[in-house]
């Protein structure tokens, strides 16, 4: 069997897309692929939504956008902000940075992504798992569309409040009751526009594992 | 029996619950929570101030908190709030005993939760909640958008806090 590390370690989040269409067949195999995921007790409470209309991406970009932009904005005023980018030397870079964060801009993508597929789930089926189970089909949808050559960005900010939540459940006509459906994320997908560099570099492993008790680093 | 200590106590467990769940993210979840006492109350108001001072005033009325004092500044997007004698201060020291910072408070969720109902707010975010136990007073920032163009415009908030306290332009209401 081939080793799906490779894909795994290439894959990074893509934000910018060209507007070349995304060929059904594709969509259909990356659905294919979240369908394949692990599920507790094999509820399967996973439905995935997969929008190509374009004023639909509008309005979640839209959604999008200002979902992160109130927060940054928040948390540019509070200062926190800054500090996370402090490392950008060149302070005009830095600020336009800033800039793109705050006014939610950053956000925005989708409008320019081809197909976004909602990841939401069925609380009524399989309610224990259903945060752990759709977010193994989000990976499952992220490293497919990677092996087929597509990008893809995870976004969950956007759905994360609770308002922001119910207006996207509104614009994709999903029943807004609490009791019903979680939405979890929702992934742009397209063709990368921007060049697939390296992913961003990773914590060693010998910082993230213990062996046989927490906090135990020395291999036995 | 201290009704009041045993909801709080029941509040912090769940906050608490709830916080090992989500994490920081738990605090994105909880503007609801106090929104149907103020959606109760028949809030009136034409303008932000208006709306604030309505809902203070009902909610130290009804005996939630002693008294509130608020500002807008920063470009009319920051919302400073000092809130005292709150019902629900005992549930924020069991949380900071347990090591979390308190996320969720009620009083500003009603006051937020009207902004958008009664004026039509685009948008809200808690951006900061500081309690002090020892004072009874808890301090929090909100950033209120009015309309989505509103989102970016940005300045620094602690200078806005100080010319607030140094200016003392706050507004105080109390039952």
């Amino acid at each position: 069997m081939q080793d799906i590390l490779d894909v795994i370690s290439s894959r990074k989040s893509i934000r910018r897309y060209l507007p070349d269409p995304v060929p059904d067949e594709m969509i259909d195999k990356i659905l294919e692929a979240a369908r394949w995921a692990p599920t507790g007790e094999n509820y399967q409470p996973w439905r995935f939504i997969v929008i190509k209309d374009q004023e639909t991406r509008n309005k979640i970009g839209d959604l999008s956008k200002i979902g992160s932009g109130k927060r940054m904005t928040a948390w540019y005023c509070m200062g926190t902000m800054q500090k996370r980018f402090e490392k950008i030397q060149d302070p005009e870079k830095r600020a336009e940075v800033l800039r793109f964060m705050y006014s939610g801009e950053v956000s925005e993508f989708c409008k320019q992504a081809p197909v976004i597929i909602a990841v939401i789930g069925d609380l009524k089926i399989g309610s224990v798992d259903v945060p752990y189970d759709l977010c193994a089909a989000t990976e499952n949808i992220l490293l497919e569309a990677h092996s087929l050559g597509l990008g893809a960005c995870w976004v969950h900010g956007p759905v994360a409040a609770t308002r922001d939540a119910i207006k996207f459940k509104e614009i994709l006509g999903i029943p807004t009751g609490m009791n019903e459906y979680k939405v979890i994320c929702y992934i742009a997908i397209g063709w990368p526009k921007e060049k697939r560099k390296h992913p961003r570099p990773k914590y060693p492993l010998e910082d993230l594992v213990y062996w046989e008790k927490f906090g135990n680093k020395e291999r036995p | 029996m201290d009704r009041t200590a045993y909801f709080n106590d029941l509040m912090a467990r769940t906050e608490e619950l709830f916080y090992h769940e989500l994490s920081d993210c738990a605090a994105w979840k909880t503007e609801f929570i106090g929104v149907d006492f103020i959606q109760a109350q028949d809030i009136q108001g034409e303008t932000p101030a208006e709306v604030i001072e309505d809902c203070i005033g009902k909610i130290a009325a009804a005996g939630l908190i002693e008294e509130a004092s608020y500002s807008i500044g920063g470009e009319n997007i920051l919302l400073y709030l000092k809130v005292k004698g709150c019902l629900h201060i005992s549930k924020e020291a069991k949380l900071m005993k347990s090591g979390i910072k308190p996320y969720n408070c009620p009083i500003i969720n009603m006051i937020l939760d009207q902004l958008i109902e009664k004026l039509n707010f685009e948008t809200t975010y808690v951006a900061d909640l500081e309690v002090d136990t020892d004072a009874g007073m808890c301090t929090i920032k909100s950033a209120i958008f009015e309309t989505p163009e509103k989102i970016g415009n940005v300045c620094d908030w602690s200078d806005e806090c100080r010319l607030i306290d140094e200016n003392n332009t706050w507004k105080t209401i109390s039952c």
